[in-house]
């Protein structure tokens, strides 16, 4: 056990190091991001039919698409709508979902019963389906699309909360702090929240690459950003045609997509583990 | 057993009233006059004049108080009847079961693909763990994970059809337009799946029972194939029910792109033709299905397993 210890202290603290490398990835997109006209070589709109379908150059670094527009500027400003609609959803849905989700948990009764049902239904339907029924109702845009995303999403938070929050509630602290005479709301902000926050940042790694890649999937359909927005999925769908001649039109969007929710995965993958106590390599097996 | 089945029926039909109350909202919801909406379709666009509005909205009772018309069209609905497309003026639910059943396949095909691929590549990354293969698999589980479906579609769309030139790239009919949207498909589920085999099959493995059947003399084989599957095999299925869902979501996209003739390209098509009543329909059929795909799998995790057909 003694020689243990410090072996144990020593694995979370290379792992807290290498952490960070992990989040780094995907704070370097939301910061390029907000940076992004200071690295873009062109203006992602500026249309050069001359230049159209040009192979990549040192001029233009992924060539241009069949506009003759820049598709490296385009991948850099395609992030901005892609990060941003996907951080408004999770931020929402989880803000939402979290919300309910305690409440319904702890408080339980009639109003969890009601909530749990409700969450459970979701659940068993498609997700995507339902949000593009929603998203068509509401006419099709990018806000509809983000607000179907929305209400279709916090059910998956209000769910996983709720459970997490029946599991604290039964732990002695809560008691303690019950029979202190704390209110239902500061237990709630000030003891369950606080302590089920770990987990939850995990969830949202993982909402996180689902709401993106389900963005990118109901652009790519052509739900949400206007034709011609440089948009990753959108991009996709208008280099379709030129796939054979110009493979690399829809090959560098995708890969963008993928490496984005690859980095958030393995974020999510690797908090995770933290939080367990266990130190595992996502691509080392877990009893070799 | 019974007990707990009925009481899942009862879940079901509660469920399937929501959701029938959601489809006729739907219709109701939308913004403008719901009649002059509808008369607007009928006539191909001309503007009607306010007296046919009113007219059409008394003998259709849209006056009504809305209980009274969601009792109508629940009636009407369970009559077969959802009004009519507003493109092609046919009825919604004309050619809807031909289309059921091409998206059943497809989902039944890759749901299979899936898991002939993933459940021996997850038994075989359990009894060998840390070889190269179950440390593919880890990596690949991400990599599909993490990849855009629609992406991954046009790419198989371009290697296997473009370049090879081996299998068709869109339509339906033939098997060999089945291979590749359920191979896109079930690429998404196959890494889950077998991620989590490997994880339950070395979680019964460490078990006393398995140690028991092994001083006994059991064979390697036996011990897995009479005791760990029987113990895995309930949560598998509950794994693989969770799925179906994640695979609908799949075959919108992959319908649409393959241009195979099932729900969900029919969904993303009314979407874009504001058909709303064909909306409707799309949801109403999708909804009511996985509720129903949902109990059935619930049925057969109680068929299987005897704890759970105990525990009531």
């Amino acid at each position: 056990m003694l020689r243990k210890t410090p072996d144990n202290q020593l694995r979370t603290r290379s792992h807290w190091r290498r952490m960070p490398l992990k989040g780094l990835v995907f704070l370097v997109v939301v910061l390029l991001c907000i940076w992004i006209p200071f690295f873009a070589p062109y203006d992602p709109q500026a249309i050069d039919i001359l230049n159209r379908l040009a192979s990549p150059s040192p001029s233009h670094w992924l060539g241009t698409d069949q506009m003759g527009r820049d598709v490296f500027a385009r991948l850099l400003y395609g992030a901005r709508i892609t990060v941003g609609s996907a951080l408004l959803v999770v931020l929402f849905a989880g803000g939402i979902g979290t919300l309910i989700g305690a409440l319904s948990g702890y408080l339980g009764g009639f109003l969890d019963k009601v909530v749990m049902r409700l969450c459970e239904g979701m659940s068993v339907l498609p997700a995507l389906a339902i949000t593009m029924v929603i998203a068509g109702v509401l006419g099709l845009g990018l806000w509809a699309v983000i607000v179907a995303l929305i209400s279709v999403h916090w059910t998956e938070y209000a769910r996983l909360v709720r459970n997490m929050v029946m599991v604290e509630k039964a732990k002695t602290y809560i008691q303690a702090a019950e029979s202190l005479g704390a209110g239902r709301f500061r237990i709630i902000r000030h003891h369950l929240l606080p302590n089920i926050a770990g987990p939850l940042l995990t969830i949202t790694a993982f909402s996180m690459s689902w709401a993106i890649l389900s963005f990118a999937g109901l652009s790519f359909l052509g739900l949400g950003v206007e034709p011609g927005t440089a948009e990753w999925g959108r991009m996709i769908a208008e280099s379709r045609s030129h796939l054979r001649s110009h493979p690399h039109l829809v090959l560098a969007p995708g890969l963008a997509i993928m490496a984005l929710v690859m980095a958030i995965n393995l974020f999510g993958d690797a908090y995770g583990d933290r939080l367990r106590g266990t130190h595992t390599n996502p691509l080392k097996s877990r009893r070799s | 057993m019974a007990i707990q089945l009925f009481q899942r029926l009862v879940q079901a039909v509660i469920l399937l009233f929501v959701i029938s109350i959601v489809g006729f909202a739907l219709l109701r919801l939308l913004p403008g006059d719901f009649a002059e909406v509808l008369l607007l379709a009928q006539m191909d666009g001309t503007l009607p004049d306010p007296a046919t509005v009113t007219q059409f909205a008394q003998d259709n009772g849209f006056n009504d108080p809305m209980p009274v018309q969601y009792w109508h069209w629940l009636t009407d609905a369970l009559g077969g009847d959802l009004g009519q497309s507003f493109i092609t003026g046919e009825a919604v639910s004309s050619d809807m079961a031909l289309r059921i059943s091409r998206s059943l396949f497809l989902g039944v095909t890759s749901l299979a693909t899936a898991l002939i691929l993933a459940i021996p590549i997850g038994f075989f990354c359990a009894t060998h763990t840390g070889g190269w293969i179950d440390r593919a698999l880890t990596a690949l589980s991400v990599v599909g994970m993490s990849i855009p479906n629609f992406w991954l579609a046009l790419l198989m769309a371009l290697f296997f059809s473009l370049f090879l030139d081996l299998l068709p790239s869109s339509g339906h009919g033939t098997l060999a337009h089945v291979v590749l949207p359920a191979l896109v498909i079930a690429t998404s589920v196959t890494g889950v799946i077998a991620r989590f085999v490997r994880a339950r099959l070395l979680d019964e493995l460490s078990q006393d029972y398995v140690r028991t059947a092994n001083a006994k003399g059991m064979g390697r084989l036996r011990i897995l194939l009479s005791h760990v599957v029987p113990n895995i095999l309930p949560s598998t299925l509950t794994l693989t029910g969770l799925q179906f869902a994640k695979i609908f979501d799949g075959m919108i996209v992959v319908e649409t792109i393959f241009a195979w003739p099932g729900i969900g390209s029919l969904l993303v098509e009314s979407l874009f033709n504001r058909d709303y009543p064909l909306i409707q329909m799309c949801f109403l059929v999708i909804a009511s299905g996985y509720v129903v795909i949902n109990l059935v799998v619930d049925y057969l995790i109680t068929l299987i397993d005897p704890r759970v057909r105990g525990a009531i």
